[in-house]
């Protein structure tokens, strides 16, 4: 057991200031969800007492979560959504950098394909769960290719914009200096788009993941959203909220993580963060 | 100095993120005066037009127009910003921009296009009064924003280097209309500009603030009086020898300070 | 000009072949016509369906509108409280930054998870329908409107104070306007997210509409019906949107040089 010395320092009035700062700054944003959750605990309590099957006090929820997490249960069904989710994305972002590549250094063909692009990009990803229900049953192909397709069209829009855009002073410099093809793609065009093309990535998992927790909302009875379903189809309120906090949870890590990669390349790139 | 100066600084000092800007600083504007601030960057002399204007608070000291402290912003007081574009709003029309601040005043709306009109009419723009700032060129966009200011007739203008981001021949017709416009609407005008030959061209007096001030070393450096009779002209006024002798005087001050 | 006409029918011309891919893949049964049905059949659904010769059944219509006005009750809903609440929250620096984080939580979280929630307290009905989609669509539109009233140009401020402007009176000359480009992307963004839990919610609350008619087709392995709804739901998808792109230029012409 080692021993703590703890050096008490007397801080002068500015230094002081600081601190507490330091302090508010942290807890702040705790604050307000802090009282709402509070708020609601209390709530619910009463509602649990009276019998009510929809509403839970979050306590009850973690507590369910926490078992979950026991008989991995938890670990299972998020594992199979952020897997399912990451294959698609890898199969959409793939074809739509590939396109996008393609058509943002060729205006010929960015022209020519704008119109079927513009008619088959509306179509609502959902629209197409009954399909792929229909041709690969419930699973993991089913909402791969959901998501694959969910996550092309940004990908392909983002990156042939970022490729259109690369500096037109940087590609006069290229044509000065002499570079052939080859070294302007590597040298000047590539590494300008990475910026971008980490924003549009960053983009892409945002979208993979809520498409994939959709689908298992909508049809495929595997992963978070279906272990949600399950639960409010059990009436068991505080393992559905449990999973409902879980899944925003898990989103708003994975989303500030990928926000955090974008801004270190954005900077490591020089391009505005 | 009487003292009964219509805007009037007394040791005037302000201090921002923990250092001093301007060191105290004491003068006084008369009614009608044009007055050119210069000096190099850092030197304070934009921090102390927006503390005459009550867009920044002094640190000690007192600024009085007409007697009374300036402690906030007031619509007598006219401020041109440097960076126009962000200063107009950009969903209006440059006539909807004039009108801005004649609505900040309570104008009744029936009132409002004669004078729009009129102050349209005077930096030049009548023809352009429908269009956004979006489809203006640098110059207009200013003279939309000077044009704004007039339709609050102000007692006192504040112009931070408003002709800064403009090209050389623009501003020479700018400072022109400038003039023009000051003598004939008897303005009181504060101008700041880091070009000697612009505060010398168009002010009465020429104020010199220098950057770092300490000990033994305050802001207000120089203030020469510029004795050279209106209607001024580019060629003419600029080949003058007093126009030489101050530009001269200046700008061996500014090198000074330059080290 | 002739460029320009020749890369009009240039684009034509590939959407064209894409549909010749489409009725060879389908009619030689590359693919199984269980999944892909041909174009033929696809429209000769849709004219059913559409009760566009007379003498169809017109479901698909009936369909049509009760997913439109779901989704468009629900987008005007999001639209107006998103945007009252959002202009309540942007305008003032201090309750934004208690705010700001618990709002930056909610945003990655998908609208129809808060299907099972709403089905437990409000069961099965329309009701619940519209009131998810409300609820989901409200907030690019709630976080678009923060976002622009907080990013007001500090010189516009300052022109404001040096006016002496009333609050009030800047809030409705300066930051609405200001927001306005904000909001008019929040409320597409929006309008994207009704479409989408309308038709999820019609799968899951079996509601009647387009989400439920293609499930059902799926099911009873009537493709042509299914590609038919799909192709309904583009169209929607691509109206809205068309619609929208163009209030939004109207609106915001001052933009153009």
């Amino acid at each position: 057991m080692t021993e703590h010395v703890v050096v008490v320092r007397a801080a002068a009035p500015p230094e002081a200031r600081r601190r507490t700062h330091g302090w508010l700054a942290l807890l702040r944003p705790w604050a307000f969800p802090f009282v709402l959750l509070g708020l609601y605990e209390a709530y619910a309590r009463r509602a649990a007492a009276l019998g009510s099957e929809a509403l839970a006090p979050p306590s009850a929820a973690l507590k369910a979560l926490a078992t979950a997490a026991a008989d991995g249960s938890l670990w299972q069904a998020t594992g199979f959504t952020l897997g399912t989710a990451a294959i698609g994305l890898l199969l959409g972002a793939v074809l739509g950098v590939s396109l996008g590549i393609a058509l943002g250094l060729s205006r010929r063909a960015a022209r020519l394909s704008l119109l079927s692009i513009e008619v088959l990009r509306p179509v609502p990803s959902v629209a197409l769960i009954p399909l792929a229900m229909l041709m690969f049953g419930f699973g993991v192909r089913m909402e791969l290719a959901i998501v694959a397709f969910a996550t092309f069209w940004p990908m392909l829009i983002l990156v042939q914009s970022a490729v259109q855009q690369v500096e037109p002073r940087l590609l006069e410099v290229s044509r000065v200096l002499g570079l052939s093809a080859r070294q302007r793609a590597w040298k000047i065009v590539l590494p300008a788009v990475v910026p971008r093309l980490f924003v549009a990535l960053r983009l892409g998992v945002a979208v993979a993941l809520v498409v994939a927790v959709t689908v298992e909302i909508a049809a495929n009875p595997n992963g978070m959203g279906y272990a949600m379903m399950i639960a409010q189809q059990s009436f068991d309120p505080a393992l559905m909220l449990g999973w409902l906090g879980w899944i925003g949870g898990v989103g708003f890590v994975i989303n500030a993580a990928m926000l955090r990669l974008q801004r270190a390349v954005a900077r490591r790139m020089g391009a505005a963060p | 100095m009487d003292g009964t100066g219509f805007l009037r600084f007394d040791d005037v000092s302000i201090c921002l993120g923990g250092r001093e800007i301007l060191s105290p600083t004491s003068f006084e504007v008369a009614r009608g005066e044009f007055v050119c601030i210069v000096g190099p960057s850092g030197c304070g002399k934009t921090t102390l037009l927006r503390a005459a204007s009550g867009l920044v608070k002094a640190s000690a000291g007192a600024i009085l127009r007409s007697g009374k402290p300036v402690a906030e912003p007031s619509r007598e007081v006219a401020f041109v910003f440097q960076d126009y574009g962000r200063a107009l709003l950009p969903w209006r029309s440059v006539a909807g921009n004039v009108s801005l601040a004649l609505e900040a005043a309570g104008i009744v709306t029936a009132d409002r296009p004669p004078r729009i009109d009129d102050v349209l009419g005077k930096v030049g723009l009548a023809k352009h009064a429908h269009k956004f700032p979006a489809q203006l060129s640098g110059g207009m966009q200013q003279r939309a924003q000077i044009a704004r200011c007039l339709a609050q007739k102000p007692e006192l203008m504040m112009m931070d280097e408003p002709f800064g981001a403009l090209d050389a021949l623009t501003r020479q017709g700018l400072q022109d209309e400038l003039s023009r416009l000051v003598r004939d609407d008897g303005l009181t005008v504060l101008f700041v500009t880091h070009d000697l030959e612009e505060a010398i061209y168009l002010g009465d007096r020429v104020i010199a603030l220098q950057a770092n001030p300490g000990p033994g070393r305050p802001s207000l450096a120089r203030m020469i009086d510029v004795r050279i009779e209106r209607p001024r002209d580019q060629l003419t006024t600029k080949e003058h020898p007093e126009f030489l002798r101050l530009r001269r005087e200046l700008f061996a001050f500014i090198e000074q300070g330059h080290d | 000009m002739n460029e320009r006409l020749g890369d009009w029918l240039g684009s034509v011309g590939v959407l064209a072949a894409l549909v010749a891919m489409w009725w060879v893949a389908s009619s030689a049964g590359w693919v199984s016509r269980v999944f892909l049905p041909t174009p033929q059949a696809t429209l000769a659904s849709l004219a059913e369906g559409l009760n566009l010769g007379g003498g169809g059944n017109g479901e698909l219509l009936s369909f049509t509108l009760a997913t439109v006005s779901r989704m468009l009750l629900g987008w005007l809903l999001a639209s107006l409280f998103g945007v009252l609440l959002g202009a309540a929250i942007g305008v003032s620096p201090g309750v934004r930054a208690w705010v700001q984080p618990t709002l930056e939580f909610i945003r990655p979280l998908p609208a129809s998870a808060l299907l099972p929630l709403a089905i437990s307290i409000f069961g099965l009905n329309p009701a619940m329908v519209l009131f998810v989609v409300a609820f989901g669509a409200m907030w690019p539109v709630l976080l678009a409107t923060v976002h622009g009233f907080a990013a007001v140009e500090p010189r516009l401020s300052e022109v404001a104070r040096c006016l002496q402007m009333p609050r009030a009176a800047f809030v409705w000359k300066i930051g609405l306007p200001n927001a306005m480009p904000d909001i008019l992307a929040g409320m597409r963004l929006s309008m994207t997210i009704s479409l989408i839990v309308a038709v999820v919610g019609e799968m899951i609350a079996s509601q009647s509409g387009l989400g439920q008619a293609i499930l059902l087709a799926a099911r009873a392995f009537r493709a042509s019906e299914l590609f038919a709804g799909i192709v309904l739901l583009g169209l929607i998808g691509f109206t809205s949107n068309a619609l929208l792109s163009i209030a939004e230029k109207k609106l915001l012409r001052w933009q153009q040089p």
